[in-house]
Parts: C-alpha cells; structure tokens; sequence
C-alpha cells in the first residue's frame, strides 16, 4: 500500500519512510506543503500521513482541499500542537486520527495500520474471512489455524486484496501502490505472485480465495467474518 | 469615601458650614452693634429731655412736671422708665410707668459723666440704663447733686435680635440646602459618562461589548480612546504570545520527534532506553510549560463569550474518529445558548482532555454536561462541565495525587495525568476547579470543572 509522509523535518521524515517501508508500504515523501498536496491529490494514495505544521501550505490547508477533491483515504495528522484546538481543527477539516510529537514509531505504525484497516470496513486488525485469517499486526496469514509462510510481497499483496474484500482491485492499482517507484512496473509479475499466493493458500483449490475477473482485476472472494 | 459625588458634597457642605458661618456672625454682630448703638441714642435724648423739664421749686428743691412729653413715662409697665434721686440715693422723682417698681440704684457715676449700664428689674427683666450725675445750680446759686437716670427695658430688643436671628438662619439654610440638591443634581449629569464608561467596562468583562464607545465628553475621550487601545493591544499581546509559545513548542518537538526516531534505529539497548527517558521528561516540560501562558483565564477584558455547543459538537466528531474502534456512546446536554466567557483553546483544553479521558477509560458510554454556574441568570456567567462514563471510577489515591499541581495520575498512559493537570491549571486560571466523583447515571468516573462568574472569579483569583 502506498503511504504518502509529508514531514518538514528531514530526519524525522526520513527515518519515517525507512521504517513504514520496512513495514511493506510504498512510501512518497514530500517535504513541504505545495510538494504535499500535488502527490497528495495526483499520486494513487491509501493513507497520507501528515505534519500540521509545513512551510508552504498548512496540513490543515491540504487536508481541506484534500477533502474537497473528494479523496477519501485515511489522514493521520503528525502534530507538535497537542492543543485540543488543533487536534479539533484537523479532525474537523477531514482528519482520522492524530499523533502528537515526539511519538514512538510503534504508535505511528499502529495507528497507519489501524486506519488502513477501518478503510477497508474491518473492526480489528485480525481479519477473518472464512478459513483465512490475516493478523495485520503480527504481518501474518493463517489458513484453517495453519500459518502460512510469505514473501513480503506475497503478504503485501493479500493484504491489500482482503483489507478491500469484496472489493475489484485492478492490476495496474496493485503495481502502482505495492511498487517503490523505482520498481520495474510489469503486470505479469503480479501474476505470478497471484499465482503463487493460490497455490500456497489453497493446494487443493477449495477455498478458492482470490477471483480473477477477466480485464477487470481480482477480488478476495471469501465473505468476512466480521465487519467494521 | 470612594465615590466621587460624596467626595463633592461633604467638600461643599464644609464650605458652606464655613462661609455661612462666619456671615452669621459678622452680620449678627452688626445688626446687634447697630442696634445697641440706636438704643443708647434714644436714652441719651430721653435724658436730655427730663434735664430740660426738671424745675426748681420755691424750697429749693428740684420737681418734675406730672405730665412729660414722652408719653411712654405715663403708662404704667410701658418698658420706659425715669427717676431723680439725690445723691443720697432717695428718689426724688419717679415716672408713672415705673409705679410699683424698684429700679436699681447700680452704679453712681462721677459729677457730669454718663454712665450706660445693663442691669436687672427684680423680676429678671434686663434693662439698659444711663444715669448722669449732675451738680444743679438753683437760683441762689446754691449747687446741688442730683442723678438723672432713664431706663428701657430690652425685652423687646432682644426680641428683636431674636427674630433677626430666626430669620437669619432660616434663609441661609434654605440657600445652603438649596445650593446641595442642585450640585448634587448637577454632579449627577457630570458623572454619567464616568458611570457610562464604567457600565461599558463591565459590559467588556462579560463580553457584551468589544470596546468602550466613543460618544464621551471631550475630557474623557482621551481616556477611552486609551481604554480601547490597551484592550486591543492586550488582546493583539495575548495571541501574540500564544502564538510565539505554540511555535517554540512546535520547533522544540520536532527535533524530540527526529531524536527519538534517530535513538529508534539504534534499537532498544540501555543508551537508547536511557536516552528515551530524556526525551520523555523533555516533552513533558514542554507540554506542560509551555501550555500553561496560554490560559490567560484573569485577562477579563480580552475575553469574548464563545458559543460552547458548537465546539462540543466539533470535539466530540473528532473523537468518534479518534475513537472509531472503541466506538463509544457519546451524549451531551449542553444548556440553550449556554456560552463561556473565555478563550476558545481553553474551553477546547479543558473539554477535550476530560473527554478524552473519560473515552479512553469507558466501557460503552460517555456523557458531557455543560450548564450556566448555579444560581446565576446570566448564561454566560460561570460554567459546570461535568463529563462522566461507565469505566472503572478514579481511585480516590489518585485524587489526592491530582490535587498536587501537575502531579501525573499515571505513568503509563502518556496524557492521562498531565491532561488532567492541565484541566485543573485551566480552571484555576479562571478562578474555579476541577473534582473527581463518581457517577451516579452511569457509574463511573466524573469529573466537573466549575467555573465561577467573572465578578466571583475576580475575587478568587485577582493575580492569575
């Protein structure tokens, strides 16, 4: 998934981006408040994460226009003001959630994690969808209690999919938002991870967890035991 | 002594005490000198009257007519008497109106003088008398001592005086009240721009108006065109202070955040730990330092009365997005129209870390109240905001920690404590309180911060 970090202060910002993508997402940085809102309303976006206070433009301006474009996906506010009046300023200009400086990485990743998640409609970071359990925390999947062993990418790649179930998720969307941009966007690779996603999770081909739809994408077929 | 119209009349009323006082005086004075002098006149020429009607008879006596000019001689009592004594002291002669009367004999003066006196009947009666000692030649031209001596009563001159007086008075303390109602009514249009101006300050404390008007007289434009300048300029002061601490908080956390991500990657060995620690005690003074300026509670003249029900509806959106996962009941009543007289990210402060709290220790359900202070009319005169949920209750351990300032409830729950500190250093501000109970609708903890009007609050805490 793709994570946009607008962050002033390059350290921060930095050490940020190295440890999100660490964490299997896709990051685009920006590092002031025009750069911010250009890949914020351009770039095919899953979670901004943003400071409040950016030269330039605002966060709480680019959130505003941001809403206003009509994107949706999740917003988590960076701030250094833990004041209610500007937690309540950005959550009331279209923000999710906030963190509020000098956090530990874990809360960040937390917090990305759960607004990732609550996204997609789902209440708990352990999703279930019939025999396949996915536990986003631990980066996980079982099938019938049996864990199953990924690459990164394979997990990165039924994340994605099961955060959206039920949802078509188009090829070009998974290489746009699993891809670093530097990476060799080719789509027959996400075929072959597909391909290798069936096999490793249903052998047998019972469950049938991901649907291909012909020119369309796929789709994570399994209803979800639980919903948001 | 502190108003301004009693100042003014005790001061004129000593005045005309003074003033009036003396003229009492000079003029009675006079008008006695005066009339004392009329009356000796009259005397004088009573005498020189009976000196030309004294006769000698044929044995060598001196004999007065029985009929005088002056009638007053013949009426008995008239108040006007005469007698002739030798000198002796037998009376030779008396006048009619003297019958049955013992005028006194006084003081015998020397051959040819004059002698005026102020003596007494026997019944009280004051008299002014003049005798005049005189050596008569009789025809033989034998010399012998007679005393002439005339008398008036004074009754009717005092009486005189007396009505002179009466009048006197009379006159000068009808002027005296007249001239105090009339400066007092007059005080009473001087002052009204002074009780205007006074009237506008208060309507400025309770947020009723933003600034003095500028309809005063020409002495007190001066003093309002001030008046106005200094609220603005302590209202550019006071957000301009917020301004420049909110921005060192902000340049001062960002670095923290960039050392705790560098002291991150090294991982979790016991330098980071220790170096962690640092950070940790480093954010809380900022957080807890540099907030506080911002709770300017005593500036009254800054401070605007704001709606509360549209922030409480803002705070609570935000926090069923904070909160989406726990997804707790949140209520509110908040009183019709209900407003607190105070700064926006005070109220925003105090409201949002109790229901913050009060979220993150819930079970299911939250409730915030915010009512006008008990017994006040006035709807944004003081405020009680109470916010309790069904959660586990404060213990009472921790209620007396949090009565010491800024004293942290809870180490491990990072903004537990220091937002409650934060809560009560607020109200303080404002010259109210925080206090933790237990409640009784839903059964666990609440919290109620009271907040009393300005003029109370003025009395609380007249340094804040």
């Amino acid at each position: 998934m793709r994570l946009l970090v607008i962050e002033d202060d390059a350290t921060l910002r930095e050490s940020l981006a190295s440890k999100l993508s660490e964490g299997g997402f896709a990051i685009e940085q920006a590092a002031d408040g025009r750069e911010g809102l250009y890949f914020a309303l351009e770039y095919p976006i899953d979670l901004a994460i943003i400071d409040l206070g950016l030269p330039e433009l605002s966060g709480l301006e680019i959130i505003r226009q941001v809403r206003e474009a009509g994107k949706a996906y999740p917003i988590l506010i960076l701030t250094a003001r833990d004041r209610w009046e500007d937690k309540v300023d950005g959550l009331s200009a279209g923000a999710d959630d906030y963190v509020v400086k000098p956090f530990h990485f874990e809360e960040v990743n937390a917090r990305v994690n759960a607004l990732l998640r609550r996204s997609g409609g789902w209440a708990s970071s352990v999703l279930r969808a019939g025999p396949v359990t996915l536990d986003m925390s631990g980066q996980s999947l079982a099938v019938n209690d049996n864990v199953i062993e990924l690459t990164s990418f394979e997990y990165k790649i039924i994340e994605y999919l099961m955060v959206r179930a039920g949802k078509v998720v188009s090829k070009t969307e998974l290489t746009e938002r699993l891809y670093d941009q530097d990476f060799e966007r080719d789509s027959n690779v996400i075929e072959v991870f597909i391909g290798r996603l069936r096999k490793k999770m249903d052998p047998d081909n019972s469950i049938k967890p991901i649907e291909t739809l012909r020119g369309r994408g796929y789709r994570f077929a399994l209803e979800r035991n639980q919903s948001g | 002594m502190s108003s301004l119209s009693a100042r003014l009349l005790i001061s004129v009323s000593v005045l005309l005490l003074f003033f009036f006082g003396v003229t009492i005086v000079v003029l009675d004075t006079a008008f006695r000198e005066a009339g004392a002098q009329a009356q000796e006149d009259i005397l004088d020429g009573h005498l020189m009257a009976l000196l030309a009607a004294a006769e000698p008879d044929e044995d060598g006596n001196l004999v007065m007519p029985s009929v005088l000019h002056e009638p007053r001689f013949g009426n008995i009592g008239s108040g006007l008497y005469a007698e002739l004594r030798r000198d002796d002291g037998e009376v030779v002669w008396r006048s009619t109106s003297a019958l049955g009367l013992e005028i006194p004999a006084g003081v015998i003066p020397e051959g040819g003088n004059h002698l005026f006196l102020t003596e007494a009947l026997a019944d009280g009666t004051p008299l002014l008398t003049l005798s005049l000692a005189v050596q008569w030649e009789f025809p033989d031209g034998e010399l012998k001592p007679y005393i002439f001596k005339v008398a008036e009563s004074l009754d009717s001159f005092n009486a005189q005086i007396a009505r002179f007086r009466q009048q006197l008075f009379g006159w000068f303390a009808a002027v005296a009240l007249f001239m105090l109602l009339s400066i007092s009514f007059l005080m009473r249009g001087l002052l009204r721009p002074l009780r205007q101006i006074e009237t506008e300050i208060g309507d400025i404390e309770e947020g009723k108006r933003a600034a003095l008007s500028e309809k005063f007289p020409t002495e007190l434009t001066g003093v309002a065109r001030n008046m106005n300048l200094l609220i603005a300029s302590e209202r550019a002061r006071s957000d301009r202070y917020r301004y420049t601490l909110d921005n060192l908080a902000h340049s001062l956390k960002t670095p923290l955040a960039a050392m705790r991500a560098l002291i991150g990657e090294r991982g979790g060995d016991g330098f980071a730990v220790r170096f962690n620690e640092q950070i940790n005690r480093m954010d809380e003074i900022v957080r807890y330092q540099l907030r506080k300026p911002a709770t300017s509670g005593a500036e009254n003249l800054v401070l605007m009365p704001i709606p509360v029900a549209r922030e409480v509806e803002r705070l609570i959106d935000g926090l069923r997005k904070v909160y989406h996962d726990k997804h707790p009941t949140i209520t509110a009543d908040i009183a019709r129209g209900m407003k607190f007289r105070g700064d926006t990210g005070d109220f925003l402060e105090m409201a949002g870390n109790l229901l913050d709290n009060a979220c993150k220790w819930c079970q299911s359900r939250v409730h915030i109240v915010v009512m006008p202070a008990a017994g006040v009319r006035e709807i944004e005169s003081g405020m009680v905001l109470t916010v309790a949920d069904d959660g586990p209750g404060i213990p009472d351990e921790a209620t007396d920690a949090l009565s010491k300032r800024g004293t942290r409830l809870d180490e491990s729950t990072p903004g537990h404590g220091i937002g409650l500190a934060i809560v009560t250093e607020i109200a303080r501000s404002y010259g109210g309180q925080l206090t933790i109970g237990r409640s009784e609708s839903l059964g666990g903890a609440e919290l109620t911060v009271t907040i009393p009007p300005v003029s109370a609050a003025k009395k609380a805490s007249p340094a804040a």
